[in-house]
C-alpha cells in the first residue's frame, strides 16, 4: 500500500505536492505545539500532585508518633491543673485586677484542640498601664507557667507620656481532658 | 466514473512509464568495459564505464554524441558493455516530446537485457518491423544484439526465413523466443526495473537501468534531480504521517495519564482531611511542648537591652515600641538624640555573652531626632527568669 500511496504522490505536480507536504508540515507543527502545551501542564500537575501525596505519605506515615509526642508532652501538666478557656480567661482577669492593671480587655479565645488536648488562645490588651503594674503581672503570669504561658509581647510607649504603656499579649493554656 | 481511494490502493503501484523504442533505429555494439578501482574512489566503476562508452561512441559513429540518443547496458563487475545509439533526427519532436513524463526511455531489446538466462542463451524478440537477437555466451551481459528488419507484409514462410537467417553462425545452446513485448511490471521500489513477456522475467537494477535510458544526458540529470527532489518531499510527507502516529500515541499516553491524574486527585482530596487532622494534632503536640518546656522570656529580654543598663554614653537611646518574634528575638523602634550613641549601643549589645545576633536597621533622621529599628536575637536559653515577686 505504501509503494502505491508513494506512486501516487510522486506522479501529483509539483505544485500539489509541495502543497500537500506544507499542510501536513503546518498540521504537524500545529498539533505537535497543542500537545507539548498540555503535556507540560500535565506534568506541572502531575509533579505537584506526586509532592502532596508524597507529603500526606509521610504525615500518615508520623500518624502515631504524632499522639506520641503530644502524650509525652502532656506528662509535665496535670489534668486537673490545666485551663479551660472559661477558666483560662477568668485566671486572667483576676491576675490582671491583683495587679493593678486597668483599662484591658481580652478578645474571644480561639481553641485547637484534638479532643484529649486542647489550647486555648487568647489576646489580653491593656492600656494606659505603668510599667511596675505591668511587671507584676507578667510576673503572676510566669508563676503560672506552664499552665498559662505568654506565646508574644507586644508595649508600646504614649507618645505623650512616655510612663504610659499599651501592652498586648497572646496568652495560651493547655487543656488535658481528663 | 472515477475510481474509489480503497479500489486504487487495492490495485497497488503502478507500473513506471516505460517507452520502448524500435530496435531498428539503433545500431549496437559490445565493447569491453576496463574498471580500475584505484582511479574510482570506491565506486562500483559505472562512471568510468560511462566514460568509455561515449569515447566508443565518438570514435565508432560518423555522428557526434550531441546528435545522438545513446544508452549502454552494464553491470558491476563485467568485463564488457552494451553499447547502442540512434540518429537523432530518426526521431520526430513529438515522438520526443512524450519522453519527457516518462521514467525510462530505451530501445524494446535492452528491456530484456535483465533476464536471468543460462550460458549461451539466445532470446529472439519479434517485433513488426523484425525480429532481434540478444544473444548471451557467459556472463551477464549480452556478448551480441542483431536486428534483422521484416517487411510488414512479410508471410510467416518469410519471417522464419528471417529467423534463420538471424540466428546463421551462432552457436546457442537455448533459444527463447518472445512473442509478446516486454511490459513494465509494477513499481517494487526503486532498486529495479522489471519487465515481463511470458513467463521470461527481466530484472534490471536502478544502476543498469539509468545507462539504458537513451535521452539526452543533460536533460536526464536535470530529470533525476527532479526526481531526487520529489523523493525528498515523499519522505518529508511519510515523516510527518509517522509524526502523526507519534502524537497519536502521545494523546493516547496524555489521556491515560488524565485518568491516572484524576484518581490520584480523588486519594489526595480523600486523605487531606485526614492529613489535616494529624497536622494539627502535630500543632497542638509541638505547642504543647513548646509551652512545657520553653518559655518566652519578654521582660527579661527588655531588661536585657534597656541601654540604661548597660555601660557607655547610649543613656540617650529609648524605646517606644518592643515586639516579640518567636521565643529569642526582640525587635524594638528606638530614638536618641545623638547619632553616634547607636553604633556604641550596638556593640554594647553584641558584648553580651546572651546575645546571638544584633541588627539596626531602618535609620532615619528628623529635627535632630534619630530613629531607628532594632532586632535583637538572643541564645536558646541564656536568658534567666527573673526572680519573682514575693
Amino acid at each position: 500500500m505504501i509503494r502505491t500511496l508513494r506512486a501516487l504522490f510522486l506522479s501529483r505536480l509539483l505544485r500539489e505536492k509541495v502543497l500537500l507536504v506544507a499542510l501536513a508540515l503546518v498540521a504537524a507543527a500545529l498539533w505537535l505545539s497543542n500537545l507539548a502545551g498540555r503535556t507540560a501542564v500535565f506534568l506541572v500537575e502531575e509533579r505537584h500532585t506526586t509532592a502532596s501525596l508524597a507529603d500526606q505519605a509521610r504525615w500518615l506515615a508520623h500518624r502515631n508518633s504524632v499522639d506520641k509526642v503530644a502524650q509525652d508532652a502532656a506528662r509535665a501538666f496535670k489534668p486537673e491543673q490545666t485551663l479551660d478557656s472559661t477558666r483560662l480567661l477568668a485566671a486572667i482577669q483576676d491576675l490582671a485586677t491583683s495587679s493593678g492593671l486597668h483599662n484591658s480587655y481580652t478578645a474571644q479565645p480561639e481553641d485547637a484542640s484534638t479532643g484529649q488536648f486542647s489550647v486555648h488562645t487568647l489576646l489580653f490588651t491593656v492600656n494606659k498601664a505603668d510599667y511596675p503594674s505591668l511587671l507584676t503581672f507578667y510576673q503572676a503570669l510566669q508563676k503560672r507557667a506552664p499552665y498559662i504561658a505568654i506565646e508574644q509581647l507586644s508595649v508600646m510607649a504614649d507618645k505623650a507620656n512616655p510612663n504610659s504603656l499599651t501592652a498586648a499579649m497572646k496568652i495560651s493554656s493547655v487543656e488535658i481532658a481528663r | 466514473m472515477c475510481a474509489s481511494p480503497l479500489s486504487i490502493l487495492r490495485a497497488g503501484p503502478p507500473p513506471p512509464k516505460v517507452l520502448l523504442l524500435p530496435d531498428a533505429l539503433f545500431f549496437v555494439r559490445s565493447v569491453p568495459a576496463v574498471v580500475d578501482p584505484a582511479s574510482d574512489g570506491g565506486g562500483d566503476g559505472a562512471s568510468q564505464v560511462a566514460s568509455q562508452v561515449e569515447l566508443t561512441l565518438e570514435a565508432a559513429s560518423p555522428f557526434g554524441l550531441g546528435q545522438l540518443y545513446h544508452g549502454y547496458f552494464w553491470v558491476p563487475g563485467s568485463d564488457r558493455a552494451v553499447v547502442f545509439a540512434a540518429y537523432r533526427r530518426r526521431f520526430t519532436p513529438e515522438q520526443t516530446s512524450a519522453w519527457s513524463g516518462a521514467d525510462l526511455v530505451l530501445p524494446t531489446f535492452a528491456a530484456i537485457m535483465g533476464g536471468a538466462v543460462e550460458p549461451a542463451t539466445t532470446v529472439v524478440l519479434s517485433s513488426p518491423e523484425g525480429l532481434t537477437a540478444v544473444c548471451w555466451d557467459k556472463g551477464p551481459v549480452p556478448a551480441d544484439v542483431r536486428f534483422q528488419p521484416i517487411p510488414p507484409e512479410a508471410t510467416d514462410e518469410e519471417r522464419q526465413l528471417a529467423r534463420k537467417e538471424l540466428l546463421r553462425g551462432r552457436e546457442s545452446l537455448k533459444i527463447i523466443d518472445l512473442a509478446e513485448p516486454p511490459v513494465a511490471g509494477p513499481h517494487r521500489g526503486d532498486g529495479e526495473v522489471v519487465f515481463r513477456s511470458g513467463d521470461f522475467v527481466s530484472r534490471l537494477p536502478a544502476g543498469s537501468a539509468r545507462g539504458l535510458d537513451v535521452r539526452d544526458k543533460e536533460e536526464l540529470t536535470v530529470l533525476r534531480r527532479s526526481r531526487a527532489r520529489d523523493v525528498l518531499l515523499w519522505r518529508v510527507g511519510v515523516g510527518c504521517v509517522v509524526l502523526f502516529g507519534l502524537l497519536a500515541l502521545g494523546e493516547l499516553a496524555l489521556f491515560g495519564g488524565s485518568l491516572w491524574q484524576r484518581a490520584r486527585r480523588v486519594k489526595f482530596n480523600a486523605q487531606a482531611p485526614i492529613v489535616a487532622g494529624i497536622m494539627t494534632r502535630q500543632e497542638i503536640a509541638d505547642r504543647i511542648n513548646d509551652l512545657s518546656t520553653k518559655r518566652l522570656l519578654p521582660f527579661e529580654m527588655l531588661r536585657a537591652v534597656n541601654p540604661k543598663n548597660l555601660s557607655g554614653p547610649q543613656a540617650s537611646i529609648f524605646f517606644t515600641r518592643a515586639l516579640t518574634t518567636g521565643l529569642y528575638t526582640l525587635t524594638a523602634e528606638a530614638q536618641t538624640l545623638n547619632a553616634g550613641d547607636i553604633k556604641t549601643y550596638q556593640n554594647g549589645l553584641e558584648a553580651l555573652p546572651a546575645c546571638a545576633s544584633v541588627v539596626i536597621k531602618n535609620q532615619q533622621s528628623r529635627d535632630n531626632l534619630v530613629t531607628f529599628t532594632l532586632v535583637v536575637t538572643f541564645k536558646p536559653e541564656a536568658l534567666k527568669p527573673m526572680a519573682p515577686a514575693p
